[in-house]
């Protein structure tokens, strides 16, 4: 009879006796006993080897008194997970790219950076691209050129190589229907396609997709783009001297920015914009005179665009001049008081929820408005009647599970800037900075997307030679009511 | 000076030299100007004795010529050993010293006549004797080097003086060329014996690597308190040592000893370490990466797992939470239905859960008997990557600390032949790190058979040579290298152009690390017979390897050489020579610097290999020691247009940062991992060596030197060097499927502190002083050890090049090193104020 202690984990068992005529396994099962570990699961070392269950103890050479070790334990033995891991490495390539959280650059084809950061930026716009990806179903229709149709079949086709590659992309196709559509970007200089204005290219590019998107079944107001980036403005047009007032209304798709030396601030500079003087014949007075014009905004868009007016002709030097004067704008831009009266007033309910909801999320109780908000709740009731198309086409997927519809604010996020560096429009570069829905900046210089911080957003404000804001694009801040 | 074959370089070189010694020469001439003119009237009449002889040697009289050449030469000595033989001091120290000179002269002179020196012999007696009285240990032991007769020091030392005496010659033999300085250090073991100062003669037993002395040091010794303090010093170095009854007699003081010895109480004292300073909480991958102070860049991840990232947070994980035996990844307890704990190990992909699996081991460092119990679930998994990283975390678990049932070996022994080679490979690293320098017959006899089967693949061979070569690390062992050359001649041409072919000279070279020419001679010239795809590469890790942590300045020379060749072809043989630079240089300091400064050069003219290499190099010459000019020549690296010299200098500010916690490092990684957020490969670099900056959360060290820098542990070295060769190609094996070579690194892996314990073994807390260390060789007095200081109580971390001291006079320390383990027995002087 032997006697050996077995330290297993942090326990020592001491006085464990050994009948050297039985077989190891009835040490084990002793040991069962002792730890709870079955037998199949002990391992039991003596001097660098394993104890057998069938081992002869004489061979081993346990001595009286020894010291053995034990490691086992009762625990569970591990599983796989029964669905087992998804490595992004092992995802197909297209799906790798939704991980990294954006989508890929462009390839620049030879000074077609104006070109690449204009798509960039209106890629930005996922009404866009779902109003796109209906137009496959519509097809052509009779009223849109044969160059039209190509450039928006194009635009769908480039914006889903974008979404779906991890590599940058290079828009041959694309490139080739937009000169085939617009010959002026096919000028060459020293043999080599010429850098051109991206406000050119934005506004024609645009243009086409509204001409082509606009549902041929239904009215005027299921114009896709023009519902997206549509501003409408109502304008008093005044006589000075003969005291004649008209008013008019227009439609366009970018505010400006008019850049004077007084201007420091957008807002300076867009309702500088909203001014303008025309010459033009006055009927009362029989000859030309001088006509004031002030606009206001008379419905609000889902993606307000502002281009800054950078660039003037210089007749001196026959070319595009820039005007490099530093024009800051914010991350969350308000036009309330670029508003009509009326917009203003169907503006004012949505503004006081949202400021309601931002003070409860800053801990601040929500001042008691019971006696208005009956009144405010008809206003905004008949507001988003008339304001149809914004609402309506705004409300998302999600909108319809919370109560009420979505309204204007009057409040603008930023979400994408197109910026220039250089002197000229016609030289440079153009780089489009984009907002991505993660709330990410990302930087697209052609085939390079790259992360930023929004800080360094608002500093593409220009007053030196670094990338100065070109064209900046808003979203609308929506409040439930 | 070798001159090289490539006249470019090296003639570069040469005159840069020149350069820079003329600069300084002009120096002296003008002081000695100044000198001219406060000449006394003696030294000015002395003064034009000299000119006249000069004048006269260039006599054209050949007579008059030889009398002024022999009446200009010793002349001091000449009347001395003619003249009187009263006192020798009665004529001052300027006399004696004087004399010492012109005996080192004439004892060359007739060393080459060989004439008799008794004469001289007699001089230096008194010479020595004079000296050793005065304060001028260091002059004496000149002299006595001078005329190869160290001693004679033996029987001039005092309790006064040994000290210094001792001190002087083992900072002297870092400057000796073999075999000198050897016998220099033997003297001083000597002296250190003859005075029982026996910490510091078991240090230099050490660092001779002569067993026979150590077991003399605990024969010579009583006290049984003071051999537990060399128990602790012996397990600090890492080296396997069986206690007989000679050393101690009694069995039960004996078998605590060894247990000392074994490093079983390793575990305990770097918890308690981590316990006093507040950080036993563990840490997860994102407390490391710190990624919310990237303003937004790459905060939010991917949201689907990326198995290389998982890698890397499972390297961080481990790293971070070394020895600390609780993690928030793999030992969180799992919960009823899946088990995070087996969550994590499945986030990993493959080869990786191997890692992930060995990194319970890490997680577990020391602590065997939980350890074991953690791994135990994943030897029954029915999946081999997760036995296999079992079996290695059984290895890891295990390294440095010895156990009487040897359950490394009772658990991996069975799975060295499976067929799996994944399991094999694991089970066969785990047996080299456990038993690094263990020298164990039982586990030789079951590798050496794998390296000459002809049926293993390359993969298993290749870590067998690396496993035996740990396992017989410095020991010359014929029969392994006959193995490991067997193997290396076996290999297909193609074999030998696979980056793990690597292993197998490394595995050679490590069976001679340290041990210089004599015995690595034999292997060398084999190794000339090889195919010539691996030879040179053979010839370099074996000079590289003998000759580490020597310091010597030929191989240095030889292997710059190497570096400055401008290959045509794909030649692999250049990286280890620059690793081999940093190998030899990195034994003290002023071989370091310079080192520091050729590679910057062999950076600026060298190949693009030589270049990736040198990174590498840089981060073992700097290991745990983030030198600012090092920290900023690797920043810059780290942006290298070659992404191999961007990765390796990557993972090398890992190394020269490891375990320290160091806010510059780590910013500069941060920063680093959202510039190459999208370059997987060097973001994974990134992660290592975030990892490795914190490892231990700022309590471990990787610098294979301990000891005051005196002793290098073979077996911490052995375990970084592996790593940087395997970093040779980072793209094939740490980037490949054998990352888990980066466990190599735990052999290196030592608490970086001081604790110290009663004479029971207790912790106690004492005030110490930790400050800079000073050198104080060959300075007269008691001068200041230490620089800067502060106070703080024990247990404290030492960075490095701090020195610890006690603060209070109650306890009196048993070794004067203070670190590691220091044991403190009270003073029976000490009075209360």
């Amino acid at each position: 009879m032997l006697t050996v202690s077995v330290k297993w984990q942090k326990k020592v068992f001491e006085g464990i006796e050994i009948d050297p005529t039985l077989p190891p396994y009835v040490f084990k099962a002793q040991l069962y006993d002792l730890t709870g570990v079955p037998p199949e699961r002990q391992k039991i070392m003596v001097k660098g080897g394993l104890l057998k269950d069938d081992a002869d103890w004489s061979a081993i050479g346990v001595k009286d008194g020894q010291k053995l070790m034990m490691m086992g334990t009762a625990d569970e033995i591990v599983k796989a997970p029964e669905k087992a891991i998804v490595f992004a490495e092992d995802l197909p390539e297209e799906e790798q790219a939704t991980h990294l959280g954006y989508s890929a650059g462009l390839v620049n084809l030879g000074n077609t950076c104006y070109m690449n950061s204009t798509v960039q930026c209106l890629k930005s716009v996922p009404e866009l691209k779902s109003a796109l990806s209906n137009y496959a179903l519509t097809g052509r229709s009779a009223d849109v050129d044969q160059t039209s149709h190509m450039l928006t079949v194009a635009t769908r086709e480039l914006f889903g190589d974008l979404d779906r590659s991890v590599n940058a992309v290079s828009p041959t196709q694309f490139w080739m229907i937009l000169r085939k559509k617009f010959p002026q970007f096919s000028q060459l200089q020293n043999g080599m396609h010429m850098q051109q204005d991206a406000e050119e290219c934005w506004t024609q590019l645009l243009y086409t997709l509204s001409q082509s998107l606009k549902a041929p079944t239904s009215s005027e107001d299921s114009d896709a783009v023009k519902a997206l980036f549509g501003v409408n403005l109502r304008s008093r047009v005044h006589c000075q001297e003969s005291g004649e007032e008209s008013s008019e209304t227009e439609s366009v798709y970018s505010l400006k920015c008019h850049i004077s030396h007084e201007v420091n601030h957008l807002h300076e500079g867009l309702k500088h914009g909203l001014k303008g003087e025309l010459e033009k014949t006055s009927p009362a007075l029989g000859r030309t005179a001088l006509y004031l014009k002030e606009s206001l905004i008379d419905s609000l868009p889902r993606y307000l665009t502002v281009q800054f007016v950078r660039f003037f002709w210089k007749r001196e030097t026959n070319q595009k001049a820039k005007i490099l004067r530093k024009v800051d704008y914010p991350l969350e831009l308000d036009i309330f008081d670029l508003c009509s009266e009326e917009l203003r007033k169907k503006l004012e309910a949505p503004r006081q929820k949202l400021r309601d909801e931002e003070g409860k999320k800053l801990g601040l109780q929500p001042k008691s408005t019971s006696k208005d908000s009956d009144v405010k709740m008809t206003d905004a009731e008949a507001s988003s009647k008339e304001s149809g198309e914004s609402s309506t086409v705004t409300q998302p997927e999600g909108g319809s599970s919370e109560k009420g519809t979505l309204h204007m604010t009057g409040i603008y996020d930023l979400v994408s800037v197109l910026t220039h560096k250089g002197r000229s429009a016609d030289s440079g570069h153009y780089v489009a900075w984009v907002k991505q829905e993660s709330g990410k900046w990302i930087q697209y210089d052609d085939s390079h997307p790259s992360l930023q911080r929004e800080e360094d957003i608002t500093k593409l404000s220009g007053g030196g030679d670094w990338h100065m804001a070109y064209i900046i694009m808003y979203k609308a801040r929506f409040v439930s009511m | 000076m070798a001159p090289g074959p490539d006249p470019n370089s090296v003639g570069d070189g040469a005159k840069r030299d020149e350069a820079t010694i003329k600069v300084p020469s002009k120096d002296p001439k003008k002081k000695d100007d100044k000198k001219e003119e406060d000449l006394s009237e003696e030294d000015l009449q002395l003064k034009q004795n000299l000119e006249l002889y000069v004048e006269r040697v260039q006599d054209p009289n050949p007579e008059l010529q030889k009398a002024a050449l022999e009446s200009m030469s010793f002349e001091s000595l000449g009347y001395r050993l003619t003249g009187s033989e009263g006192d020798i001091g009665s004529w001052g120290h300027e006399y004696v010293r004087n004399l010492a000179g012109e005996i080192a002269e004439e004892y060359t002179v007739r060393q080459g006549e060989e004439a008799s020196i008794e004469d001289l012999m007699d001089l230096v007696q008194q010479i020595v004797a004079f000296h050793m009285k005065h304060n001028a240990e260091t002059e004496a032991v000149d002299l006595l080097m001078d005329v190869e007769d160290l001693d004679l020091l033996l029987e001039h030392v005092d309790r006064t003086n040994f000290r210094r005496t001792c001190n002087y010659l083992t900072s002297a033999a870092k400057y000796l060329p073999g075999p000198d300085d050897m016998l220099v250090l033997d003297i001083a073991y000597m002296i250190y014996i003859k005075f029982e100062e026996y910490p510091n003669a078991l240090q230099i037993a050490l660092f001779l690597d002569n067993m026979q002395y150590v077991k003399q040091v605990f024969t010579s010794c009583t006290d049984l308190l003071r051999k537990k303090q060399f128990c602790y010093m012996i397990s600090r170095h890492g080296i396997t040592f069986e206690l007989d009854p000679e050393m101690v007699e009694n069995d039960v003081d004996r078998e605590m000893l060894q247990d000392i010895v074994n490093n079983t109480k390793l575990s305990e004292g770097y918890l308690t370490l981590a316990r006093d300073i507040e950080v036993m909480e563990a840490k997860t991958p994102e407390d490391i990466y710190k990624a919310h102070l990237l303003d937004g860049r790459a905060s939010s991840g991917p949201s689907a797992d990326s198995a290389r990232q998982n890698l890397a947070a499972t390297f961080v994980n481990a790293f971070v939470n070394a020895g600390f035996g609780q993690d928030k990844l793999m030992t969180v307890p799992s919960d009823s239905t899946s088990g995070s704990a087996g969550n994590w190990l499945f986030k990993n992909k493959e080869h990786g859960k191997t890692s992930a699996a060995a990194s319970l081991g890490m997680i577990l460092l020391w602590d065997v008997d939980a350890g074991l119990t953690h791994l135990d679930k994943y030897f029954h998994s029915n999946d081999n990557p997760i036995i296999a990283g079992a079996l290695l975390g059984v290895g890891i678990v295990n390294c440095g600390i010895k156990n009487d049932c040897d359950p490394a070996l009772a658990l991996l022994g069975e799975y060295i032949d499976k067929e799996d080679s994944s399991v094999r490979i694991g089970a066969i690293m785990g047996l080299g790190i456990a038993y690094a320098g263990s020298q164990n017959d039982q586990i030789r006899s079951s590798l050496s058979p794998i390296l000459n089967d002809a049926k293993a693949p390359l993969d298993v061979i290749a870590f067998a040579a690396l496993s035996l070569g740990m396992i017989y690390v410095g020991s010359c062992n014929e029969e392994v290298a006959q193995s490991i050359i067997f193997a290396l001649m076996d290999r297909s041409e193609a074999e030998l152009g696979e980056a793990l072919t690597r292993f197998l000279p490394l595995g050679l070279g490590l069976l001679y690390l340290g041990k210089q020419q004599e015995s690595v001679e034999a292997t060398a010239e084999v190794s000339k017979t090889f195919n010539e795809k691996i030879r040179k590469y053979c010839d370099m890790t074996l000079l590289s390897c003998a000759y580490a942590g020597t310091g010597n300045v030929l191989k240095v020379q030889d292997l710059l050489a190497q570096c400055g060749e401008h290959l045509e072809k794909g030649d692999i043989h250049q990286g280890p020579a620059v690793l081999g630079l940093a190998m030899v240089a990195m034994s003290e300091e002023l071989g370091l610097d310079m080192a520091i400064r050729s590679l910057e050069r062999v950076l600026q003219y060298g190949e693009q290999n030589v270049r990736r290499a040198v990174p590498l190099a840089l981060g073992l010459l700097c290991i745990s020691n983030p030198k600012v000019t090092v920290m900023d020549t690797l920043s810059r690296l780290s942006h290298d247009t070659d992404s191999e010299v961007a990765m390796s200098a990557i993972v090398s500010l890992g190394l020269i940062g490891a375990g320290t916690n160091n806010a510059r490092i780590a910013g500069m990684l941060r920063n680093l991992s959202s510039y190459y957020y999208k370059d997987a490969s060097l973001l994974f670099c990134v992660r290592i060596a975030q990892g490795l900056v914190h490892m231990g959360k700022g309590l471990l060290t990787l610098s294979p030197f301990h000891s005051e820098r005196l002793l290098l542990s073979p077996t911490a070295l052995a375990g970084i060097v592996t790593l940087l060769h395997a970093c040779l190609d980072m793209k094939s094996i740490i980037l490949g499927k054998y990352h888990y070579v980066l466990y190599f690194l735990v052999l290196a892996m030592q608490p970086r502190m001081m604790l110290t314990v009663d004479e029971n073994l207790k912790p106690i807390s004492v005030p110490v002083r930790v400050g800079q260390a000073v050198d104080v060789v060959g300075q007269a007095g008691r001068p200041k050890t230490i620089t800067g200081f502060q106070t703080h109580s024990t247990p404290v971390l030492l960075a490095a090049g701090e020195r610890a001291e006690l603060a209070t006079d109650k306890y009196i320390p048993l070794s004067p090193i203070l670190e590691g383990f220091i044991i403190l027995k009270e003073n029976p002087d000490y009075r209360e104020e």
